[in-house]
């Protein structure tokens, strides 16, 4: 009997593996990830180069000489009536700079032909806010004024350093938050895309009547574990594929992209003697890189990821699968299944305020209640917690995860065999205590 | 001897009775059918004989003891609903559900093979359900039903949906399958079919078991009494002659001249003395018992049972 199981799992598996669309979504959407992290660099290089001209007629007769050109900005002082300025379509627009700039910094226009760009505003602003503040500063005839400035800045970098850790490693907190981030968006989706897979399948074999021909040679529950496991295990193969093809292609493009001076940077960085001061490399980026780079690190996150996904996954496949098997479409099934759908959305709101502090008893409590555990405690592994945390989070998981499945059996061998109206409590009863 | 004893099984849902103490007798070779109206019941009675659903109390003896779940192997249930996995290929689902079944890969794939040969369906074996039609999907569903060799088959409107070529076929196959010794529960409500396949039947009302027994023999006893009378000449005369030894009656009209009466007298008028009455009253052309159909047995204890309830 417990073969039939078997023969359920792989069917679930084996027809749902083959699909075109699972295919193409599997192999996708790594390069995609990839792709959109590829695209701000590309769009960088690639942008317009088309130089805009700007007549500037300055009535303050300050400005004017100190404006710099940028990439794609260009000035050209000009003394004309304003008119036929705003007239000629050579410039792209006529920048207006009043006489009293120096006393109210805002008395400045700017004129354009065709929608302006966010950019040229921005840097038009920027350049007249220091010109105005630089000239300010003169005023004050303060001597070696630049060498002072200079003298005053401070850029402060931090590195940190985690000293329970087995090995002292560098660390990037920005990074853990982002990974954090990562992984429990991907549960999220997962448990809600292949949560709803389940009780839409469960929902459909209803309507065509397989159920009829199916459980006439398997149990209810058989089918419904079967079900879920089949379905769980597809998430299971999607996740380790990406996590497979993602790793592929970072570690064949990654070094290629690291110039040789970075990476003996990222050593000394390592082995805690970079001289902060020397780096030529921001040193947060150098960090991530680090970090990155670290595969025990990131073998064990994907480790707790995978537990994470099957234990939160099974929990929720139960529920969804006892919702599917007790209406009779997916219009009455999508008013239940706000019940498992709040608590995930629930966790993925709460995931940011627990990133930002792992450690807070919020983000504890949470961890272990085994509706968000799943969620939380993806954020909260990459700051490093203690290990025997994650398991009684796990094993909180699991035990709930059984009681969970012996219940959704129960009203799932009701449910499939109701059509057009809702068991009653007593009926629930009868069929629980019948072997 | 009896491969399947249904005995004071009822079932009650919130609201209201599927099954009401019914008890019922197939024995091992037969062709038992099952029949009633719409929502009598038939279908809850054969899902607790699948093992599917439990009945409130009462007791179903299977082969010789207490029916449980392993039993389920031995019986191959083909349901009124009729339902197969769309998007997947013909062969790989029969293939699933016989293995289901408890048949080994390899003996599920030769008894597919030579079934699907015998049915003319062999072309079908890599075509994706959906692109089947209705009576195509049945086909393949008989075919499930049956893979295993189970001792007792359950077909819930077999002919449902299929052209009278294929429905021929079918039946064929059913007998074959009778003929090489398994058990038959056949719940329809096609009565042609009743009278030319069924040895016993079994009909529910209500939720109740109304009529049981041998075909022929319930057929024999509701028959006493019912003759068919062709003539020629005017019906009232011969209705007025009869008077109130009529107990019931019906008219068909065979030619210009030549009428048909099917009627039951009052048992104490003997035949001689009918014969007599009508031949004084019309020109007779045929005599003869009229033994009823099926279709007129359940038409007829249905409403019967129906005015004495209320």
């Amino acid at each position: 009997m417990s073969n039939n199981i078997w023969l359920v799992i792989r069917r679930e598996y084996i027809e749902r593996v083959s699909k075109k669309s699972f295919i193409l979504t599997t192999i996708l959407t790594p390069l995609l990830m990839v792709l959109i992290s590829v695209i701000p660099v590309l769009l960088a290089t690639f942008q317009s180069s088309d130089t805009q001209v700007y007549a500037v007629l300055d009535r303050s007769e300050v400005i004017a000489p100190e404006l710099t050109d940028g990439e794609s900005v260009k000035f050209v002082s000009v003394n004309m009536p304003l008119d036929s300025l705003k007239a000629d379509d050579a410039f792209a627009g006529v920048l207006v700079i009043g006489s009293r700039i120096m006393d109210n910094p805002s008395d400045v226009q700017l004129y354009t032909h065709g929608p302006g760009s966010m950019d040229t505003e921005n840097y038009i602003s920027k350049q007249i806010k220091s010109i105005v503040e630089s000239k300010r500063l003169e005023a004050y005839n303060i001597a070696n004024l630049d060498q002072i400035l200079n003298n005053i800045k401070a850029n402060v970098i931090l590195s940190t350093y985690r000293l329970d850790a087995e090995e002292e490693s560098s660390t990037s907190t920005i990074m853990c938050f982002i990974l954090g981030i990562a992984m429990a968006f991907l549960l999220y989706m997962f448990l809600l895309i292949y949560g709803q897979m389940v009780m839409t399948s469960i929902i459909e074999e209803k309507n065509n009547r397989v159920l009829e021909i199916i459980v006439s040679s398997v149990k209810p529950e058989q089918l419904m574990l079967g079900k879920i496991l089949g379905i769980g295990l597809v998430a299971v193969t999607q996740i380790v594929l990406w996590m497979a093809i993602l790793s592929t292609l970072v570690g064949v493009i990654m070094p290629m992209l690291i110039p040789s001076e970075v990476s003996a940077q990222m050593a000394a960085l390592n082995a805690g003697s970079l001289d902060a001061a020397s780096a030529t490399v921001d040193i947060d980026l150098l960090q991530t890189m680090s970090m990155l780079g670290n595969i025990g690190f990131m073998i064990s996150l994907f480790f707790y990821l995978t537990i994470f996904l099957i234990g939160g996954f099974l929990l929720y496949a139960s529920i969804f699968a006892a919702i599917g098997s007790s209406v009779d479409n997916i219009q009455d099934a999508s008013q239940l299944s706000y019940i498992p759908t709040i608590p995930i959305i629930a966790a993925i709101v709460c995931a940011t305020t627990i990133g930002n502090d792992p450690n807070s008893s919020l983000a504890m409590w949470l961890s272990m209640f085994p509706f968000t555990s799943p969620m939380i405690m993806v954020v909260r592994i990459p700051f490093g917690i203690p290990t025997w945390e994650i398991w009684v989070s796990i094993a909180i998981l699991f035990a709930t995860f059984f009681l969970m499945v012996w219940l959704a059996a129960k009203i799932y061998r009701v449910g499939i065999f109701m059509y057009g109206k809702k068991p009653s409590v007593k009926e629930l009863i009868r069929w629980a205590r019948y072997k | 001897m009896s491969l399947l004893t249904v005995s004071n099984v009822s079932k009650h849902y919130a609201g209201h009775t599927a099954l009401d103490d019914v008890s019922l007798e197939v024995n091992e070779g037969r062709i038992y059918g099952l029949l009633g109206p719409n929502g009598a019941g038939k279908t809850t009675l054969i899902r607790i004989i699948n093992h599917i659903t439990a009945p409130d109390s009462g007791q179903v003896i299977f082969d010789g003891h207490p029916l449980t779940q392993n039993d389920v192997v031995n019986i191959g249930y083909l349901p009124e609903e009729r339902g197969l996995y769309k998007k997947m290929k013909v062969g790989d689902q029969a293939l699933f559900f016989a293995r289901l079944k408890g048949l080994s890969k390899a003996e599920a794939t030769t008894r597919l093979k030579e079934w699907f040969e015998r049915l003319e369906i062999s072309d079908w074996w890599n075509k994706k359900v959906e692109e089947l039609s209705k009576g195509m999907a049945q086909k393949v569903q008989f075919i499930v039903t049956v893979l295993h060799r189970p001792k007792l088959l359950i077909f819930d409107e077999p002919f449902s949906g299929f052209d009278p070529i294929n429905a021929n076929i079918l039946k064929r196959e059913i007998l074959r399958l009778r003929d090489e010794g398994a058990t038959v529960i056949f719940s329809t409500h096609n009565m042609s079919s009743v009278e030319t396949l069924c040895d016993d039947i079994t009909l529910i009302n209500n939720s109740k078991n109304i009529l049981t027994g041998n075909v022929e023999e319930i057929r024999n006893r509701l028959g006493q009494n019912r003759f068919k009378i062709t003539f020629e000449g005017d019906t009232n005369n011969l209705l007025a002659a009869l008077g109130d030894n009529l107990l019931e009656h019906s008219v068909d009209i065979i030619s210009d001249r030549e009428k048909a009466i099917t009627l039951k007298i009052a048992p104490e008028i003997s035949r001689r003395e009918l014969l007599r009455t009508a031949a004084e009253a019309v020109d007779i052309t045929s005599f003869g018992s009229a033994l009823p159909s099926m279709d007129e047995i359940f038409i007829s204890t249905v409403q019967q049972f129906n005015q004495n309830k209320i």
